[in-house]
């Protein structure tokens, strides 16, 4: 199917393979510069409270340090992406266990991590809440006593500690469910995840001239690196310069700043450059895990399965800042509906404050959280009504040209393809096997974040193609992916294109390595710049060849016109010799997708945009004595518009899936009283090669009329879905249905003592 | 920071460095305890005394039926030592299943004991083989059964300036079969929610003889479940019989609620493990103990 | 502070230094030596991005003393490829699609090559295992096996020429 293309469709080497084999890829950690110093954070070791005095005498005094650096030394200035709630240091209260009070900056990383333990910080202790459940009620202590003062998007509505009130309404969902046959209630309740990227947050942060900031970092977003640090600062953004190095992966938790601001606030106070590195510690008690939700879900249907109404009240726990949770909060919805159609819609969400960790924007930011009750729900209620679970949820799945709970139309949906495909790959004819073995099959739909997207395309006079863009490669391969997309349409070898990435003062604007966006962006913004540079390539040609530019033809790499023929690398010597060059600005924004405001409220989030549609499907076994899980097939069956790098889509789904494993069966960050347990690798549980099944992809090519070459979005997706199909896998396996995540051998066990169940 | 750092060439240079550093210096071998530990308490000892240049501690010597594991034999070289077989194999699987490569190929034995980590995974196995441990001072050197020499959580009866050097033990009866089994979140990078050693002779009457089974990370520290040893010997390993001794195992431990599992599913893995680590034994000594017994 | 002399030869080259008794290998590869190929995460040996090849074991350098490396030999990284000739290991990687953020695969690449000088033609099963130390959060860690399989076909038929 994939005749017509030359570069599109195969799976070539990442261009950036050979600098991360070798080791000689500089990333955030690797970074240094001449005389930089070194900080180090002091935290709070309490959940909430107000700061009575900071004295910084006894570590101004230890070896080595040049600072002690606090909310005095900077602005006074709130930020965050919805509610500015944020500080760079506590100023006057602290509300989680390890948010940032001081830093100490000294001249090497040793003596800034003693000296920190020797600032003296006296708190008063406040009473803290660490749970929506709470933290929602009208009398419970306030996360942020000041939280009426704060800006926020006006779109949100809030009280207390709650920071938005959201809703989707569609018809009325009371009158179906006195109509439905049977009508369903069920909790579910989802785990607190980190990103889990292997560099830790990095950045180094230099002040030229006294005003002009330049930093070194680890950030997916660059460009909202630049805003941010201009607005904490009280600069304009084009005084701030943000360079990308290379990123130990990302999946999220490195769209918002995560130490640029200290690196900054530090190397003003210091005169210096001074670098900071996360520590695993702060990584798992101040990074920006995956929101917590708790989700009651009711669903009436009728006698054959039809769907015929959903409502939710979903708590989305944000942690001590509202951050991306505000998002998620409305995302959550699109989801909560589920790929389903559903005639009548009452879903109410909110976003709640917490005295524990600020929480962000974790690969799929509401997928896993939403996917796993629906989908979860779908094989509870397939069972009660004595209908194979497949076979509910094709008589409930969207098809072409059906309307989404938003009111958007749907197209490309190739979701039946999907379940079918992943159904018969995992053998769903046998959905129980043996004695504790048995089949779970999940499917969703995702969005393809918009945004705009700028690349400048330059072609030298050795036939050489630089790709210029303000995205930044967080692994993914996505840039190599946009870097086929200009080959394919330029005419050239891929092997000509180089990357030149993610530095705010000499790329173009991108809205970043986001949301699924990069391929999908930065591959549509080169076909714009392909569009103008054949137009330059013709009237620089059609000089050449002294005739109009409309009587040249482009063909693969060449201007033709009759048996004159100009290779690209000729115009483009012609080019600089004559006119400063061959190069285009290439653009793209994707078109608004378009849908029914009257159902929404209060949503920030309210489309799904070029919609991907997945299933998945697993073969497990429970040992119903030790709850232990053992998986032994996996298989994704994903559509992905166009396939652009087979390679590096399975990447995406493997790594997915397996990232999706951890939170369905092993990860966790556990609190206590707001004080995180387990704040190392050791208790954080990531799967090892050991856990990891051997994942099978189907790659289905239903193209989108936006994405270049009819793509979609590709890299969030597979971490969506495994936590429901596992759990309804271990339910087929053994009888055990676990609502809350993850689905830890202990609850296994527990689940079938209490249902008398478990082999006594 | 100002950590002095020695390197013994020999066990008398180790043992009088070590009695005039007095308390605050620390023995090192692998290091993989002892550098986590120092970072994460930002406390380093002030003397740190290298014991890997001390000859003579990496072997693993079979005086049949006597085994001799030095004090720096790595988990690494346990776990590849194909001589470990029938009664012994619980002694490879324990050793294969901590950390990765990368600490298995430095982590000692003797670290391992003088650690005493409640959760340490070779210690239920040691203690089922009734290992000894061989301390070297400088009064000379003196042999303490493993049961005691692991006082409690990270606390042993080692002496300032005593130098573990050996562990032994005697490889148990010819027809013996043995198991390890562990519980954990993952399959790999686990320490152990509970981990049972077993090791099981069968008599000549076709019942269980000289039956030995220890318990780690249900309790303060890895220990031996002699009443259900007790209970078993005499007993083919009927089902009602495994039950049963399950049931005793979890009266006999006491476990503790953390991060890793509530101290009512240890005690509940407890009572799995016991009857599977004794009725793996049994069936390994049915697949392998009669090769041997015949040889 | 205190420093101890450290004679260490660090991809076959010796380098005689003084460092503070408890810097670990990882701190004299990255700091010192300024040599970041290997790379630096959890400094508890929970992950395996700092696996180094010390006298042809895969250690995590993060937990070894650099003094107790007095006169031993590292492998980093660094110190595979021969010239612009990469080693095949890194070209499997390369080539299979094993390497997406890359963070992990200097350590995951070590450990690979100590496990493969032991046991040349291993099973899947048996790479899984070996690489159990080492955590890849991209990939899955299948495509990691496929470069590793074969790297060790091509490495065993290399050994087999004359």
């Amino acid at each position: 199917m994939n005749a017509p293309f030359r570069v599109i469709g195969k799976s070539f080497p990442r261009l950036d393979a050979r600098g991360k084999v070798s080791g000689k890829a500089v990333y955030g950690t690797d970074f240094s510069m001449q005389g930089m110093l070194h900080g180090k954070l002091v935290t709070s070791p309490i959940a909430s409270g107000a700061i009575v005095s900071i004295d910084v005498e006894r570590a101004m005094a230890m070896p080595g340090v040049y600072a002690v650096v606090t909310a005095k030394d900077i602005p006074a200035k709130r930020y965050g992406s919805f509610v500015k709630d944020m500080e760079v240091f506590a100023s006057s209260r602290v509300n989680f266990v390890g948010q940032p009070v001081a830093a100490v900056v000294a001249r090497t990383a040793e003596e800034a991590e003693y000296a920190a333990k020797a600032v003296d910080i006296q708190y008063k202790e406040d009473a803290a809440v660490f749970t929506t459940e709470e933290a929602a009620q009208a009398d419970a202590p306030l996360v942020h006593p000041e939280w009426e003062t704060y800006k926020a998007v006006p779109t949100v509505k809030r009280r207390g500690n709650v920071t938005n009130e959201a809703r989707l309404v569609l018809g009325d969902v009371e009158k179906a469910f006195k109509e439905s046959y049977r009508v369903f209630t069920h909790r579910f309740a989802t785990n607190v995840v980190h990103p889990g990227y292997t560099e830790p947050r990095a950045a180094i942060a230099h002040w030229e001239d006294g005003d002009q900031l330049c930093v070194w970092s680890n950030t997916q977003l660059p460009f909202e690196a630049q805003a941010t640090l201009a607005e904490i600062f009280k600069l304009t953004p084009s005084q701030v310069r943000v360079n990308v190095t290379t990123i130990g992966g990302g999946f999220g938790g490195k769209l918002r700043l995560g130490v640029e601001h200290y690196a900054a606030a530090a190397a003003l106070k210091a005169g210096r450059a001074v670098k900071f590195v996360s520590s695993c510690e702060e990584e798992m008690t101040s990074a920006l895990p995956r929101q917590p939700l708790v989700i009651e879900l009711t669903t009436g249907v009728t006698k054959d399965g039809k769907i015929l109404a959903k409502a939710a009240s979903i708590l989305v726990d944000t942690g001590a800042t509202s951050g991306s949770g505000v998002g998620v909060a409305s995302s959550v919805m699109l989801m909560l509906a589920g790929p389903y159609k559903i005639p009548n819609l009452r879903l109410e969400s909110r976003s709640v404050y917490t005295n524990k960790t600020p929480t962000g924007s974790f690969r799929a930011p509401a997928g896993p959280q939403g996917n796993f009750a629906v989908e979860s729900q779908m094989d509870i209620i397939a069972d009660a009504l004595g209908i194979d679970p497949l076979e509910f949820r094709l008589r409930n799945i969207v098809e072409e040209g059906d309307l989404a709970p938003n009111g958007q139309k749907l197209e490309s949906v190739s979701l039946k393809e999907c379940l079918l495909k992943a159904a018969d790959a995992i053998g769903w004819n046998e959905r129980r096997p043996a004695p504790g073995r048995g089949k779970g099959i999940a499917c969703s739909w995702w969005t393809t974040t918009s945004g705009s997207s700028g690349v400048y395309v330059k072609v030298g006079p050795d036939g050489q193609v630089f790709l210029n863009t303000g995205c930044a490669e967080i692994g993914t391969a996505a840039l190599t992916g946009a870097a086929q997309v200009l080959a394919e349409a330029l005419g050239v070898e891929l092997s000509s294109i180089q990357i030149v990435s993610g530095d705010t003062a000499s790329t173009p604007f991108d809205f970043g390595a986001q949301g699924s966006r990069t391929a999908f962006a930065v591959g549509n913004a080169c076909l714009d710049a392909v569009g103008k540079l054949h137009q330059r390539v013709k009237e620089i040609a059609a000089k050449q060849f002294s005739v109009k530019p409309e009587e040249v033809t482009i063909e693969i790499g060449v201007a033709k016109c009759g048996d004159k023929v100009l290779t690209l690398k000729e115009v483009a010597a012609v080019a600089q010799a004559s006119q400063g060059g061959l190069i285009a600005h290439g653009t793209f924004i994707a078109p608004p997708t378009l849908h029914d405001k009257e159902r929404t409220e209060n949503m920030v989030i309210t489309a799904i945009n070029s919609p991907s549609f997945h299933a998945h499907a697993v073969d497990l076994s429970v040992d119903d004595e030790t709850g232990e899980v053992r998986i032994h097939d996996y298989v994704v069956a994903q559509d992905v518009g166009r396939a652009i790098n087979p390679t590096y889509i399975e990447g995406q789904i493997e790594g997915g899936v397996v990232q999706g494993i951890g939170q369905a069966l092993s990860e966790e960050i556990v609190y206590e009283k707001g004080v995180v347990r387990n704040p190392g690798l050791t208790d954080y549980k990531m799967p090892t090669a050991m856990d990891a099944p051997n994942i099978r992809s189907i790659i289905i090519e239903s193209p989108s009329k936006v994405g270049p070459y009819g793509a979609k979005g590709v890299g969030e997706p597979p971490v969506i879905t495994p936590p429901a199909a596992i759990a309804n896998a271990i339910a087929a396996a053994v009888s055990a249905r676990v609502q809350t995540l993850p689905i830890t051998a202990e609850k296994i066990v527990k689940t079938l003592s209490e249902s008398g169940l478990a082999e006594k | 920071m100002d950590v002095v750092f020695l390197e013994p060439q020999s066990l008398e240079d180790a043992i009088a460095m070590a009695q005039s550093a007095g308390p605050s210096a620390k023995f090192i071998a692998g290091g993989t305890d002892l550098i986590i530990q120092a970072r994460k308490s930002g406390t380093w000892p002030k003397t740190i005394i290298n014991l890997q240049r001390l000859p003579g501690l990496g072997e693993i010597v079979e005086a049949a039926p006597n085994w001799h594991l030095g004090a720096l034999v790595t988990h690494r070289q346990i776990e590849s030592d194909a001589r470990f077989l029938g009664s012994l194999l619980a002694l490879r699987e324990s050793a294969c299943v901590i950390g990765g490569h990368q600490v298995r190929n430095v982590a000692t034995i003797g670290g391992n004991i003088c650690n005493a980590s409640p959760a340490a995974d070779m210690l239920p196995v040691l203690l089922c083989l009734n290992a000894k441990v061989t301390l070297a001072g400088v009064a000379g050197a003196r042999v303490v059964p493993l049961c005691e020499f692991i006082e409690g959580p990270r606390k042993t009866v080692r002496a300032i300036g005593e130098v573990v050097t050996q562990v032994q033990f005697a490889a148990p009866a010819a027809r013996s079969g043995s198991a390890f089994l562990k519980g954990g979140r993952r399959r790999a990078m686990e320490i152990s929610i509970v981990a049972m050693a077993a090791v099981v002779s069968a008599g000549a009457d076709g019942t269980m003889t000289d039956v030995r089974l220890a318990v780690g990370a249900a309790g303060p520290k890895a220990i031996r479940l002699p009443e259900v040893e007790k209970f078993l010997e005499g007993k083919v390993p009927s089902k009602s019989v495994l039950q049963e001794a399950g049931a005793l195992a979890v009266s006999a431990v006491s476990p503790i609620d953390d991060v890793r599992a509530s101290a009512s599913f240890r005690r509940h893995l407890t009572a799995v493990y016991t009857r599977r680590a004794i009725e793996t034994s049994w069936n390994r000594i049915v697949e392998l103990g009669n090769d041997r017994s015949a040889a | 502070m205190t420093e101890v002399p450290l004679d260490l030869n660090v991809n076959g080259r010796r380098y005689r230094l003084s460092v503070p008794a408890h810097a670990t290998l990882l701190d004299v590869l990255r700091d010192e030596l300024e040599q970041t190929g290997t790379k630096t995460n959890c400094l508890e040996a929970e992950c395996g991005v700092c696996t180094v090849v010390l006298d042809g074991k895969s250690v995590a350098s993060c937990t070894v003393l650099a003094a107790q490396c007095n006169g031993r030999s590292v492998t980093t990284i660094e110190g595979l490829a021969e010239g612009q000739n990469l080693h095949p290991l890194q070209e499997a990687f390369v080539e299979m699609g094993a390497v997406q953020c890359g963070y992990c695969i200097p350590g995951m690449i070590m450990t690979a090559k100590a496990f493969l000088d032991e046991n040349p033609r291993p099973t899947r099963d048996a790479v899984r295992e070996a690489i159990a130390g080492t955590l890849c959060r991209c990939t899955g860690y299948s495509k990691i096996v496929d470069a590793i399989m074969v790297a060790s076909q091509r490495l065993s038929q290399q050994g087999e020429r004359p």
